[in-house]
């Protein structure tokens, strides 16, 4: 009677515990949660790829898109949460995984479903910003603020320049969300616990202006 | 004199020595109960000393305490200035080659030497550029506590294994 019982709590147990195909598990069976860490909850410290569980409100589909059916190296030097960040070329780093179409799709959907973070987003402006204000603030990117020492972005001959700590910039404007960009260089604490990025205290308007910027920055800019 | 005469008839309803002790109390509170510090308050009421006296009274010139390098200095120099410094402030970190202007060498006492603590603090936490360098150094004030730098500061002598000539 007691093994039965036991078997019977064991096999509820496991009807119990398996997962619903919802699309979540489409990230699971391709084994995303590996690398990366999908919802808020989870506690590895050292994943070994960026933090997906707020993907819905960091990137654009289409980036997603192209990135998971031909895979591109956004962080040259490494991710900066791995132990071994900074202790020489990442040579051994291994390529992200491509995948075919139609998992491509479902794949961007379930990703595009994260939204872990609560906090309200402000809207970014969406006037364009004029050529001396655009001057101005690559001025401060590189300048006032040394963004480029880390990030890879494009200078005035369309050329790929910029360190290599931090996330590549050239593409941004494709890649990410002007929102999130907009929130992350207001409160970087809601995404990650410790950045090695510099804070910035940046006014409302400067914040806007940044972000635009950056939101001009794309790869068919290349030269 | 006759008005003179009836203003010095006038009768005060109070004796001599009620009217002391109502002046000595208003003083008294006047000048010590409005304030948390007394001797502020006080002190401009004070007559100024002459030189002879402030060469002579003035406490010594304090002097500052030095920032102690703990584990935590050397993690914070590995986590955010290792990406341009080095891990070990060589000036070879991973962003080293890609900058317009080389990272500083934390190992250079020829160099180091040249700098005084405060320029070393000014560089961290205002950025390169307030202390005439490359703007390749971002300013670290709203990320990097002020005793957090100073400790950085002792930390790059340590490297350098010089002071400040």
């Amino acid at each position: 009677m007691t093994l039965k019982a036991l078997i019977f709590l064991c096999l509820g147990g496991i009807f119990f515990f398996t997962p619903t195909p919802t699309q979540a598990g489409v990230l699971e069976d391709n084994h995303c949660g590996s690398c990366h860490r999908l919802n808020a909850e989870d506690t590895n410290t050292n994943p070994a790829g960026p933090d997906l569980h707020y993907a819905g409100q960091k990137f654009q589909p289409q980036w997603l898109k192209q990135f998971l059916k031909k895979p591109a190296v956004i962080r040259p030097g490494g991710l900066t949460t791995d132990p071994s960040f900074l202790q020489g070329t990442p040579d051994n780093m291994s390529p992200h995984p491509s995948f075919s179409e139609e998992d491509t799709s479902k794949l961007v959907a379930s990703l595009m479903n994260l939204k872990s973070v609560e906090s309200n987003f402000e809207p970014v402006g969406t006037e364009p910003l004029s050529k001396g204000q655009r001057a101005k603030i690559k001025y401060q990117f590189e300048r006032t603020f040394g963004c480029i020492s880390c990030h890879q972005s494009l200078n005035l001959a369309g050329k790929v320049r910029g360190g290599v700590s931090g996330p590549s910039l050239v593409n941004s404007g494709n890649r990410l969300q002007a929102e999130w960009v907009n929130h992350w260089l207001q409160k970087p604490e809601v995404f990650i616990s410790k950045s090695r990025m510099p804070r910035y205290k940046l006014d409302a308007l400067t914040r806007d202006q940044l972000t635009q910027f950056l939101m001009t920055l794309k790869n068919e800019n290349i030269r | 004199m006759k008005t003179s005469d009836k203003m010095g008839s006038i009768k005060i309803p109070y004796n001599n020595n009620f009217l002391d002790l109502f002046i000595s109390l208003t003083l008294f509170f006047g000048l010590v109960g409005c304030g948390q510090n007394s001797d502020e308050q006080v002190a401009p009421m004070m007559k100024p000393p002459l030189q002879q006296e402030v060469t002579t009274s003035r406490p010594p010139k304090p002097v500052p305490t030095l920032a102690k390098v703990t584990e935590s200095t050397r993690n914070t120099y590995q986590w955010y200035c290792a990406q341009c410094h080095g891990t070990k402030g060589k000036g070879d970190g991973i962003n080293a080659k890609l900058l317009t202007v080389p990272p500083r060498n934390h190992t250079k006492a020829e160099y180091m030497e040249t700098r005084t603590d405060e320029q070393l603090f000014e560089a961290i936490k205002f950025g390169g550029l307030s202390v005439g360098r490359a703007p390749c150094m971002p300013a670290w004030e709203h990320t990097l506590s002020e005793d957090t730098i100073n400790s950085l500061v002792q930390y790059i002598r340590e490297l350098c294994q010089c002071e400040a000539l």
